[in-house]
């Protein structure tokens, strides 16, 4: 009882706290691992379960070695997608609100960012393993998914490093709407890979048609003409540049 | 002010996306007939089929629409003392219209393998006539069946001719039905063929011959003037479209006389290339009740033929209930070779379920065709061959092509008239994909670069 009344230590106590704290977190963790983990497992079943497909396995023309049924990356591929979508709906929230919580959200924008783009870096590897590069390079279909997968990935990458490196200051004055723009154009390629992708399995949804309303059937390879190859490489270098003289004059 | 330089910035970028987005697919798929590569200007367009049968015979109504018939093949022109052929074979639509339209149907009854699920794509061999790269050669190297071959991808490695017979036997060929607007069409008659080692005529004589004789450099017929009013026809009038169904525009027995060089030919004067007669034997199996005529923009043409022909080696033969593949070739606007529109297989059943179901009539009446019409999406097929689709290092979908999943499951008609013009335009638009990758990806770099340098923390503004 002596113990009850007994005035405690405000550095004993601290470090209790900082225990207690440090053994919840251990335990939500935990918690979250296992689900992981068996979430995981579960997808994994049912990817295998899936891609048995049954009747009698024929021997096909330049099959290769080694290949991985698209239902993993088809699985995989729902992880980026849900974790840079919301992410861009933190933004959306964040570039249009003060509230507090949108302040508390901001702050689950990059790390939720960052662990989509790793996820992307999975599932674009396990789409490569699909298919032999020379027969998905060789489908008009199979270009378009590629390359805006790749513009998909690399831009969240950017994407996550601004996240990072400027966190609260994306949203501070005008360069909210910068972060708006960036954002938005972020999750408009993520739409385009996403719904490339359900064509490529033979389910093309409306935004396939939508493309082809303004001005891209998919099925038709995206690629440049000669001169707009020329402008893109010189709008990088100017933006480089700009960038630098930029910093340079208001450093 | 550092804000001036991110706006421009993003401002930039944005105008960069959207100015590839306008002009994107630009600057490669154009016409080049140095490498035999036309592209048609529509890629895709209807056939209507209707289907009868009274037990001895089965009917087919087609009906597709084109602006302009063309009712002349070559023609041979009469210019500074000599006779010129003109037209027949050209890269896409002839401009003089002196290449006819055609209807053609394969038909098949389950003996060739993959044709039920793949149509006329297995009949594509590599090093087919037209197709870019393949060296002309006098003798057409047309489609044909890979069982016909040991190397189904190599043209010249047909089997010895008693492993064709047994293939024949065994039904492996594949029963192809013509129909052409000038070499048959006037005298009311089709040409009864087959696709197997080669496509080929069935055993007899055809709707036409050729009207040249070369050993004098001439005609063999021309036209009767007491039939024709004249004895041939102006290269102008003809060009032009002037000369229609009512006038005298083919040679047969009946509208011709043999060529007198004797008279004053003078330039332009032209007569048909082909001088048409009754066919004979199998290759005569295929009728019209009647001539077709072109109306309304549409060519609406009635073959017939006996449901058993006794010709098992050259024919299929229909039987009452039975099921059948069919798929479709369309050539229009005076086009021929490989600037056709084909089909997807299509399934025909004789009053059985089926995509194109066969209307029992009674026996010895003609169809009343009141049935309405099966619409066929038709679509140009540009250059795919069977090897390119079953080979796993070209094409994603060729292990579904092992597992018998038909074409029609994960393609449409747009989509392969798509894709049959890509390919013929493969190595270019490859290359500019990956500079294209390469392009967007430097600019995504860019601007991640240029936002990194500008934006700015707060602390940093104090």
């Amino acid at each position: 009882m002596t113990q009850l009344t007994e005035t405690p230590n405000p550095s004993t106590h601290a470090r209790k706290e900082d225990h207690m704290k440090r053994s919840e977190l251990m335990r939500r963790g935990r918690r979250i691992g296992l689900v992981t983990a068996a979430l995981m497992l579960a997808g994994t079943g049912a990817a295998l379960a899936h891609s048995a497909g049954g009747g009698v396995d024929v021997a096909v023309e330049g099959e290769p070695a080694f290949s991985l049924s698209p239902v993993y990356h088809i699985l995989v591929a729902h992880f980026p997608v849900g974790l840079w979508m919301t992410a861009y709906l933190f933004i959306l929230i964040r570039t249009f609100s003060d509230a507090e919580i949108a302040v508390r959200l901001q702050k689950a924008i990059w790390p939720v960012a960052a662990l989509g783009t790793l996820a992307g870096f999975v599932t674009y590897s396990l789409g490569l393993t699909i298919y032999p590069l020379s027969a998905i390079t060789e489908s008009p279909l199979g270009r378009n998914h590629i390359m805006l997968a790749t513009w998909t990935l690399s831009y969240w990458t950017v994407m996550s490093i601004l996240g990072y490196r400027f966190r609260r200051h994306l949203f501070v004055g005008a360069q909210r709407w910068v972060t708006f723009t960036l954002a938005t154009i972020g999750a408009m390629v993520i739409t385009i890979t996403g719904t490339l992708g359900g064509s490529l399995t033979g389910t093309p949804s409306l935004v396939t048609k939508s493309l082809g309303w303004i001005g891209w059937n998919v099925y038709m390879t995206f690629y440049l003409p000669n001169w707009m190859l020329v402008v893109f490489f010189s709008g990088a270098v100017l933006l480089v540049v700009i960038g630098v003289v930029g910093r340079r004059r208001h450093a | 002010m550092r804000m001036k330089y991110l706006a421009t910035s993003v401002a930039i970028f944005s105008s960069l996306l959207v100015l590839g987005w306008v002009t994107h697919g630009t600057g490669i798929v154009k016409d080049d007939p140095e490498r035999n590569i036309v592209i048609p200007d529509e890629l895709t367009s209807t056939l209507q089929v209707k289907a009868a049968f009274d037990g001895e015979k089965i009917y087919f109504r087609y009906r597709w629409p084109v602006d302009r018939p063309a009712i002349f093949n070559d023609v041979l022109v009469f210019q500074d003392g000599k006779w010129e052929a003109r037209g027949g074979e050209a890269l896409g639509p002839n401009p003089d219209f002196l290449t006819e339209d055609r209807v053609a149907m394969m038909i098949d009854d389950g003996s060739v393998p993959m044709f039920g699920r793949y149509g006329g794509y297995i009949t594509i061999g590599q090093g087919l006539t037209t197709f870019t790269g393949t060296p002309e050669t006098d003798e057409e190297r047309t489609k044909y069946l890979p069982s016909t071959r040991t190397d189904p991808n190599k043209f010249d490695t047909v089997k010895p001719e008693s492993d064709l017979e047994r293939l024949r036997k065994a039904g492996q060929f594949i029963d192809l039905w013509q129909w052409r607007s000038s070499r048959s069409n006037p005298l009311g008659l089709a040409d009864d063929g087959f696709v197997a080692e080669e496509r080929g005529g069935d055993a007899g004589t055809g709707p036409y011959t050729t009207n040249f004789d070369k050993a004098t450099g001439q005609p063999k017929y021309m036209f009767n003037p007491e039939v024709a009013g004249k004895t041939a026809l102006s290269i102008d009038a003809v060009i032009a479209g002037d000369v229609g169904f009512n006038d005298a525009y083919y040679l047969s027995a009946e509208t011709a006389v043999p060529f007198d060089p004797s008279l004053e030919w003078k330039n332009g004067d032209t007569l048909p290339r082909r001088f048409l007669r009754p066919t004979s034997g199998s290759r005569g199996d295929v009728v019209m009740p009647k001539a077709a005529r072109w109306r309304n923009g549409y060519w609406d043409v009635t073959l017939v033929r006996d449901m058993d022909t006794g010709n098992t080696l050259d024919d299929k033969i229909f039987r009452d209930g039975g099921n059948y593949d069919l798929a479709f070739a369309v050539f229009r606007n005076s086009s021929t070779m490989r600037w056709h529109y084909v089909t997807l297989p299509v399934s025909l059943g004789l009053e059985q379920p089926a995509q194109l179901v066969a209307e029992r009539i009674e026996p010895g009446t003609n169809p009343d065709w009141k049935q309405p019409w099966i619409e066929i999406k038709t679509f140009y097929p540009g250059q795919v061959t069977w090897g390119r689709l079953t080979d796993a290092r070209q094409h994603p979908g060729a292990d579904r092509i092992a597992k018998r999943v038909p074409v029609a499951v994960r393609h449409s008609e747009e989509q392969l008239a798509l894709y049959g013009v890509q390919v013929e335009f493969a190595k270019e638009i490859k290359r500019q994909w990956i500079w294209t990758l390469i392009a967007s990806l430097s600019l995504i770099v860019g601007i991640g670069i240029n936002i990194n340098l500008l934006m700015r923390r707060e602390e940093d503004a104090k």
